[in-house]
């Protein structure tokens, strides 16, 4: 097993493989090519539009393009955290966090520069499946926002507490948040109407959406949680299943792709596995290390990439 | 590779008035060559005049957790921070959180003890209040923000002690001891406490609850003697007219601390039955609590300590040959009652 003695932040795939982005600041790839992105620690990472390389945010403050070829600043926050980031190929738009700002970049365009004033700091993002809307995630609430256009009104979608990550349906109907609360929260975004999705023993910490986007799978639970969201009321007044469920385990991060029926999870003791959600037949890929999956991936090709705490990192092909 | 799993980072909470010397102290422990490396969490980065990669700025953010109960309200941007600190592990041995002079330190201290995440990474250390010893009787008078900071604390560091007479010293630290009779007092001038003194104290400083003075646990509202040139009698104070004054405002507030013994064993399922209900029945007016318990037929002692409604107990280490067994326990909280609270506690006996 490989170790890159960090804090593995973020496991992604890019066209040429799996992506690794670390608490030390560098960027990995699997092809053997490593980039120092940041000067202190990676914290969120997407991938690039383009589809090479990944986007970074660091606590230096800065928003970077990494590729095996080099790593090239797009944006500084000034020394703000930024600790979310989001990216949309459909688009090729860039959204990041800096504080209370949702800031937008345009990846083919420099000119394109939009600025979105929160007035809690900017916990989560998110872009629809054509990657015009953002949805922005803080204490309190979610909003949605027209990515490209510079003035504007957002709607407003409020929940008391706070909401950490978010992520829309596939379709655009749904708008589900993963909150302070050890659970998730939903909108339907044709009414507003509040789902409560309860029950989890921590923090969810993935939200992902497996096959033709009729199922939502999280992680935060002894086995990855799966939710119905299909039908005009999406998860509402329906019971979530519980797939690969241990004892004493949590799922620490889920993953899933689009056009896929294979789902992955990663444990609090270094385990990985994936489930095909037809069969429900589980492979383990990864024995127990001790150390939390902290990065997670998969591909509707069928590879898998993860890393942890302590910076081990792995990949495997289970087509 | 096991070595990186290692034990919580140790936090220590900074709170304080403006003035007080908060960021001299700060600037002391990021300067001076303590062969430890401290990550600062700051609210105002122009204070601290020092660059450092390890010093970080937050925005004060009070989250309401779970419909808003006081026991779970948190700061927001300290779990942020904290979770985004801990993607740099190895390259900081602790952390240090600065409050502004107007925060209140209830939300900071149980963001350590609610949020899974950074209970799991880190452990409260301290909540160390830094004070002035000529303005905080003024501050004690005007402020709530300032009673709390000084119920709260795990220590204080009572700065300044040169700018005031000896009387005025001993009134000083009359009242303090008045609203926290539990954390230790530290005098000195110029924020020059020894940093080893305040800092990685390896948890809380329980075994004062024994060197308590047993003068202190009557029901009666009158400060601690004990300790030697730190507390005095509460009539050396007197005459001085910010000694009354503060004295008047701080009763107003309520808040005082209640010290309660037990000579005899107590029951552990009991005692632990009685916590539960009076900290979900007064969760929101005890501040803190803290106590050693001797449970009967247990050869460790039970330690515990409470943030409002959060209790967490352990047994620890076995009670030596020579030690007295007993029981003790400090409350510090609004308009507690002394009589009721030593009645509960006896009912407890085994």
């Amino acid at each position: 097993m490989v170790s890159f003695e960090a804090y593995v932040t973020a496991a992604l795939f890019d066209r040429a493989g799996a992506v690794w982005a670390l608490g030390d600041g560098t960027v990995r790839f699997e092809g053997g090519a490593g980039v120092e992105a940041h000067d202190g620690a990676v914290l969120c990472a997407a991938p690039h539009p383009s589809g090479e390389g990944l986007i970074t945010g660091g606590d230096d403050g800065r928003l970077v393009w990494s590729r095996a070829s080099g790593a090239v600043q797009l944006a500084d926050a000034g020394g703000r955290w930024i600790d979310a980031v989001a990216s949309s190929a459909a688009s090729g738009l860039i959204a990041y966090a800096a504080g209370r700002e949702a800031r937008v970049l345009d990846a083919a365009d420099p000119g394109v520069s939009r600025s979105f004033g929160h007035q809690r700091t900017v916990a989560g993002l998110a872009f629809d499946a054509k990657g015009r809307r953002l949805a922005t995630a803080t204490y309190g609430g979610a909003r949605l926002w027209w990515a490209r256009i510079a003035e504007q009104k957002p709607v407003e979608l409020k929940w008391a507490g706070s909401h950490l990550d978010c992520a829309f349906s596939p379709d655009g109907r749904f708008l589900f948040s993963s909150m302070g609360e050890n659970a998730l929260h939903g909108w339907r975004l044709s009414d507003g109407k509040d789902m409560r999705m309860g029950g989890y023993p921590s923090k969810v910490r993935s939200l992902a959406f497996p096959g033709k986007g009729q199922l939502l799978v999280t992680s935060g639970a002894p086995g990855a949680v799966v939710w119905p969201i299909a039908g005009p009321n999406g998860p509402m007044g329906k019971e979530a299943a519980e797939i690969g469920y241990t004892e004493g385990r949590l799922v620490t991060r889920a993953a899933a792709a689009e056009g896929s029926g294979v789902i992955a999870a990663g444990c609090d003791d270094g385990r990985v596995w994936t489930a095909d959600l037809a069969s429900r037949g589980v492979r383990h890929w990864r024995e127990p290390s001790g150390s939390v999956v902290s990065a997670l991936a998969i591909t509707r090709a069928g590879r898998l990439a993860w890393g942890d705490e302590e910076g081990g990192v792995g990949t495997a092909d289970f087509a | 590779m096991k070595d990186a799993i290692s034990e919580p980072i140790p936090v220590t909470v900074l709170t304080g008035y403006l003035g007080a010397g908060k960021t001299t102290l700060l600037n002391r422990i990021l300067t001076e060559d303590h062969g430890k490396r401290y990550a600062v969490i700051v609210n105002e980065f122009g204070e601290i005049g020092i660059d450092n990669d390890l010093v970080v700025g937050a925005d004060e953010e009070v989250f309401e957790m779970n419909n808003g109960c006081v026991c779970c309200t948190v700061r927001g941007d300290l779990i942020r921070v904290v979770s985004g600190l801990m993607k740099r592990k190895g390259r900081f041995d602790a952390i240090v959180v600065e409050t502004t002079g107007l925060a209140d330190p209830g939300p900071v201290a149980q963001t350590f003890f609610v949020d899974d995440d950074v209970k799991a990474k880190t452990r409260l250390d301290s909540v160390t209040t830094v004070v002035d010893a000529r303005h905080v009787l003024d501050r004690l008078a005007d402020s709530r923000e300032a009673v709390e900071q000084i119920a709260f604390a795990d220590q204080i560091v009572l700065n300044k002690i040169d700018l005031v007479s000896p009387e005025a010293l001993a009134g000083v630290e009359a009242a303090l001891r008045r609203i926290n009779p539990l954390a230790p007092i530290h005098p000195v001038m110029r924020s020059e406490v020894a940093l080893d003194a305040i800092l990685d104290r390896g948890g809380f400083d329980l075994d004062r609850i024994s060197e308590l003075d047993p003068e202190f646990l009557s029901a009666s509202p009158r400060p601690a003697h004990g300790e030697p040139g730190h507390v005095h009698d509460e009539h050396c104070g007197q005459g001085h007219a910010h000694g009354d004054h503060a004295h008047d405002h701080v009763a107003e507030a309520g808040i005082a601390g209640v010290s309660l013994s037990l000579e005899r064993p107590v029951d552990g399922t009991k005692v632990t039955g009685w916590l539960n209900t009076l900290l979900a029945e007064r969760g929101p007016d005890i501040l803190r609590a803290k106590g050693i318990i001797e449970v009967k037929g247990e050869e460790r002692r039970l330690v515990f300590q409470a943030v409002h409604m959060i209790l967490e107990g352990d047994l620890q280490r076995p009670w030596r040959p020579d030690e007295r067994r007993w029981s003790r326990m400090v409350f510090i909280g609004r308009n507690l009652d002394a009589a009721e609270l030593q009645r509960g506690f006896e009912a407890c006996a085994a």
